[in-house]
């Protein structure tokens, strides 16, 4: 009998799905929200919904670039900085600073990616999706054991 | 001393600490993450992905803190 382990089992595709899930999810709020609140409202926070989408694509690309123990990439490292750091941000104090979004749908857009992800988290562990992995991981290794022992 | 000088001293002290804040703790999760990595090679994946979820997260508080900041900037103003 195989003990059952919680483990959450975080791979780069988590990070793909959370973008797209918060692309589709801002869209979906927009068009919904174009018919209670005011355009420019709901252009603050497409924007900066697109915006964090970017600024998350960016930081996972620098991340996985940049801390590795080896084979760091130096050329790739610097383009990334160099869009991330200034231009990206550059774009941020734009759209903060702009006189024709307010701040609090720019607040509610950078978040939705964070509501997402932390969403997303939050259900994989009450479904138990990886527990099932692990447990399908556990049985097939067990499997692979007893045909090398009968070998 | 008025509510408007009050404002311009606090205001960029608050977002100085809030900018220290996370600058600290980015730094110790990236140190954490290189020295996990450095033990475990072969999780490699897992703690990238462990690190941009909280990088994500402490640079959302920044970005909250300079949001802030530019709303009470025009109180400043006066």
């Amino acid at each position: 009998m195989t003990q059952k382990k919680m483990t959450t089992t975080f791979n780069y595709d988590f990070i793909q799905r959370t973008l797209r899930t918060t692309g589709i999810v801002v869209l979906f709020l927009s068009v919904i929200g174009l018919y209670y609140f005011p355009p420019y409202d709901i252009l603050a926070f497409l924007t900066a919904g697109v915006w964090s989408i970017i600024n998350m694509l960016f930081l996972s690309a620098l991340v996985r670039t940049v801390l590795r123990p080896d084979n760091i990439d130096k050329m790739s490292a610097m383009v990334l900085m160099m869009v991330k750091f200034p231009l990206l941000y550059a774009t941020a104090y734009f759209i903060f600073t702009t006189e024709l979004f307010r701040p609090i749908p720019i607040v509610v857009g950078i978040s939705m990616i964070l509501i997402v992800m932390v969403l997303k988290a939050f259900s994989r562990v009450m479904l138990g999706l990886d527990e099932t992995n692990q447990d399908e991981q556990e049985i097939q290794s067990n499997h692979k054991n007893q045909l090398r022992s009968v070998a | 001393m008025d509510y408007h000088t009050g404002l311009a001293i606090a205001a960029p002290i608050a977002i100085g600490m809030a900018a220290i804040g996370s600058g600290l703790g980015l730094g110790k999760a990236v140190g954490s993450a290189m020295e996990a990595m450095g033990r475990q090679p072969e999780a490699i994946a897992k703690i990238q992905v462990g690190m941009m979820i909280g990088a994500a997260f402490i640079e959302a508080l920044t970005i909250y803190a300079l949001l802030a900041f530019l709303l009470v900037m025009g109180d400043i103003a006066g």
